[in-house]
């Protein structure tokens, strides 16, 4: 899995996402059970509604300190440019689902389907990126 | 030589970025009005729906090739880590909010304001890292 893994903080980066992937799935079905199956209401079923963020969150965190950490320029550069164009994408395919959602009765996008969107766009992008420095 | 063809750059994409804010008015006014005069269904309806946010996309076009002309390393980092920022802010906050709709009922937060929230926080951001490297 990581034989192509150059660098060490690249290594801690991936190990970081895959340990923050299954929290994120674990964390998910443990709040729709907790909150449909143990009718919480008020601020447990807040507390508990907001538990499945928190590994996302983390991602985010960790994310940013990656591109804090890594010391190979190239790769900053890449990842920078593709979050960037994921940004772009992301922002653009909002604002016209938006406009269909509220204009056009298309179907509702619920919110949570944004960061996975936006990776989406990320990694549409960074083979595009890395194309134009080959 | 830099800083002259920055400033000319900086114009542009203030040109742009006005005119695309303009038209997006524009295109709200002209979309708004069709719908409550003629109620257009189907292609027609998914069409007038996703003009307005043509100019938002034009705006982020913009805004791309602004980073790509930008010769000033310093500011080109300046704009590059508050839009980083700016995502990472938003990401936090739609999957934080996606979570409390899905599972708790929280008000349904429309996606036509995902872009705008994105831009505040860029914003304020923007500041911030200003700051930091004062």
């Amino acid at each position: 899995m990581f034989c192509s893994v150059k660098s060490e903080v690249q290594r801690k980066f991936i190990v970081r996402m895959w340990v923050v992937a299954p929290l994120c799935v674990v964390f998910s079905l443990a709040a729709g059970l907790g909150v449909k199956l143990g009718h919480l209401t008020g601020l447990p079923a807040y507390l508990l509604a907001v538990l499945p963020a928190l590994p996302i969150l983390g991602a985010i965190f960790y994310t940013g300190i990656y591109l804090d950490e890594e010391k190979d320029e190239f790769q900053r550069n890449l990842l920078v440019q593709s979050l960037l164009a994921g940004t772009g994408g992301t922002l653009a395919a909002i604002e016209v689902w938006g406009n269909l959602e509220q204009l056009a009765g298309a179907p509702h996008l619920g919110l949570i389907w944004i960061y996975p969107l936006f990776w989406g766009f990320v990694l549409i992008s960074y083979p595009l990126v890395w194309m134009r420095y080959k | 030589m830099a800083y002259r063809s920055d400033q000319a750059s900086i114009w542009r994409y203030r040109y742009r970025v006005l005119a695309a804010v303009l038209l997006f008015f524009v295109c709200l006014f002209a979309t708004l009005w069709s719908f409550r005069l003629y109620h257009p269904t189907g292609v027609l309806g998914y069409g007038l729906a996703v003009l307005p946010a043509l100019p938002l996309i034009g705006a982020l076009v913009v805004a791309g090739i602004y980073l790509a002309e930008l010769k000033d390393e310093f500011h080109r980092t300046l704009l590059i880590e508050s839009m980083l920022w700016g995502i990472g802010a938003t990401l936090a906050v739609t999957i934080t909010w996606g979570y409390l709709e899905a599972f708790v009922r929280v008000p349904h937060l429309p996606l036509y304001l995902i872009c705008p929230i994105f831009c505040i926080f860029q914003a304020i951001s923007g500041v911030l890292v200003r700051l930091r490297y004062r």
